[in-house]
């Protein structure tokens, strides 16, 4: 008796982690990064939505690899509404089958959007920001103002880029030499010449305000919004707005999962995230561009590096990879660059 | 089978199909920009014995063997003190400054050395954040609470009446510790020694940390080609090879050791 009961204990224990979290039956479940990036989308968006519906959402958080694996099991009925992702993540969740299309037809806030914004039929961008040279003048007494100061002798040893997507820098070498991310090889030899700078590659965004802090990496290819939150903890850092070349843009998105018994509420949340108003608190809250041209950008953020506030601007100030060819591509990116730049 | 074995089975099974999960996706054909894997492939095989592969693999060893050995020199003494103080207060505070660093969290240390090899804190003479002298330090100072606690509880068995013996017989301290001590405590240096050497095999904060990406072992290759790459067939081959080099090399190191302790 006492031994069934052992093994009953058991395969309960096993088996819980493939239970669901309990969640409010009627609640819209969406999928988010986790700490400011949920914090700022359930204020600003969140909040509004449930006022608006009456509808509470919930969030499911993580790494965007987490939760795209988890995604990937739960197909066909997903445990999540609606996805945040980058754009070119995004495509991996379309070839797997896991979005449904957009309505644009429940969308009518998406005819106030840059139109670099709409990334397929299955995902729209919902706030964007560029990669772009981000520096400490305290320790880096010359200044930047361009992408191929990069390449100047005297910052040997100051450099840090991101190592788990080294599309950026990529992007930027190829541009130099004539090519795009789709003919990349033009870049590799320029690329090569910019080891002997490079002081330490990063895998996340706190590793990357980490090497900034401690003057490890006093001189990095960053994200536009963390080099605004690293002003905001008074580090003085300077955002390039480069002159040779735009900063490379990144659009984070929304999609609504493929399955999902809530798409109408899904396309609800999306619309609201895409207006005017939500827009504009977005682009105080996380100090990115507002995809809605309509928004209100603090005079403080107007014009700065990822704040695109007019068609001109997303034109004219940033680079915007192809989604397809990055997703693609990346892999091979990676393996290029931890052979002929992060190998010693 | 008896029925007491039921949950033992149980556990096992769970490994057992997560083994199998591994080895069916190392044997799936990655195909770029999509999560659908192809058809059957030994390519992923191929593709991990890559240079820069192989050279993960080979720091990985190195880098474990040196930690293993540093950190035994670096715990014997401690664990001599912890086994043979006779003050009771000396061994409680050396036991609190042995086991304080499992409290505060591998990755806290970790970013404690971050700014302690940074030069933030110390000046050194040659650079030591993002190289692989950096990470030793952090590996060893990680593996030192275990090894320690293990010396010391397999030299509080070594009866001090045998080093006493020897002194009597006019052994000096150096030739009682090389010929009593130091071979009674084998049994506690070869467990400490596969302890740290396996744990270091699979080590993933520290060099993550302290390497900067420029000090890749195998469990940082592993998530650069599955979370980074979305090369998860890639990953689960890099992950097998890895994973039946662990075992070979400590099938070796347990027979070598068990051979010089016997």
């Amino acid at each position: 008796m006492r031994s069934r009961l052992a093994v009953l204990l058991l395969v309960a224990l096993l088996a819980l982690p493939m239970v669901p979290p309990a969640r409010a039956q009627n609640a819209l479940v969406v999928s988010v990064w986790g700490g400011n990036w949920k914090d700022t989308v359930d204020r600003v968006i969140g909040k509004a939505f449930t006022a608006k519906t009456g509808i509470p959402v919930e969030y499911e958080v993580g790494g965007t690899i987490d939760r795209l694996a988890k995604a990937r099991v739960a197909k066909g009925n997903p445990l999540v509404d609606l996805n945040f992702t980058t754009t070119h993540v995004a495509r991996l969740y379309i070839s797997d089958g896991l979005y449904d299309k957009l309505d644009m037809a429940r969308l009518p806030a998406s005819k106030e959007i840059a139109k670099e914004a709409f990334r397929s039929d299955s995902h729209i961008g919902s706030w964007a920001y560029v990669y772009t040279v981000v520096y400490r003048p305290d320790l880096v007494k010359e200044d930047i103002t361009k992408w191929s100061d990069l390449w100047k002798p005297s910052l040997k040893g100051k450099l840090a880029l991101p190592d788990f997507d080294p599309s950026h820098i990529i992007t930027i070498a190829a541009l130099m030499e004539g090519g795009n991310e789709v003919n990349w090889q033009k870049g590799e030899a320029k690329l090569k010449q910019l080891k002997e700078s490079v002081a330490a590659f990063y895998s996340t965004d706190a590793q990357s305000q980490d090497l900034m802090k401690t003057g490890q990496g006093p001189v990095q290819v960053m994200l536009s919004v963390n080099a605004y939150h690293l002003q905001e903890q008074g580090i003085a850092v300077k955002v390039v707005q480069p002159t040779d070349y735009p900063g490379v843009v990144g659009i984070d998105t929304m999609a609504v999962m493929a399955g999902t018994k809530k798409a109408e509420a899904a396309h609800q949340f999306i619309n609201l995230a895409l207006s005017k108003e939500i827009q504009t608190e977005l682009v105080k809250a996380l100090r990115a561009g507002p995809v809605n041209l309509g928004a209100t950008v603090p005079a403080s953020l107007k014009g700065q590096p990822g704040i695109f506030s007019s068609t001109a601007e997303w034109k004219e100030r940033g680079y915007i990879m192809n989604d397809e060819a990055r997703a693609k591509n990346l892999p091979g990116w990676r393996e290029w660059f931890t052979a002929n730049i992060v190998k010693k | 089978m008896s029925f007491r074995l039921l949950p033992a089975v149980a556990v096992l099974a769970v490994f057992a199909a997560a083994l199998a999960a591994l080895f069916r996706w190392s044997l799936l054909e990655f195909v770029p920009g999509s999560l659908q894997p192809g058809g059957l492939t030994l390519a992923n095989f191929r593709a991990v014995l890559a240079p820069q592969y192989v050279g993960a693999i080979r720091d990985t060893v190195v880098l474990s063997a040196l930690t293993t050995v540093l950190t035994l020199v670096c715990a014997y003494p401690v664990a001599y003190a912890l086994a043979r103080t006779p003050s009771r207060r000396v061994r409680s505070l050396i036991l609190v400054l042995t086991l304080a660093p499992f409290f505060t969290g591998a990755i806290v240390r970790t970013y404690a050395w971050v700014l302690v090899l940074g030069n933030t804190v110390v000046t050194w003479p040659v650079p030591m954040l993002f190289t692989e002298r950096g990470v030793l330090v952090g590996l060893v100072h990680f593996s030192m609470p275990t090894m320690i606690l293990i010396l010391a509880a397999a030299l509080s068995h070594i009866d001090p009446v045998y080093e006493r013996a020897a002194a009597s017989l006019g052994a000096s301290p150096a030739h009682v510790f090389r010929r009593v001590t130091l071979p009674l405590s084998m049994p506690g240096i070869v467990s400490g020694g596969l302890i740290v050497f396996a744990w270091t095999l699979s080590a993933f904060p520290t060099p993550e940390l302290l390497g900067g990406g420029k000090v890749k072992m195998i469990a940082n290759v592993v998530k650069d080609l599955g979370l980074d790459s979305f090369n998860w067939p890639g990953a689960a081959a890099f992950a097998l090879l890895a994973l039946a080099l662990t075992l070979a090399l400590l099938t070796l190191v347990g027979r070598l050791s068990s051979d010089r302790a016997a």
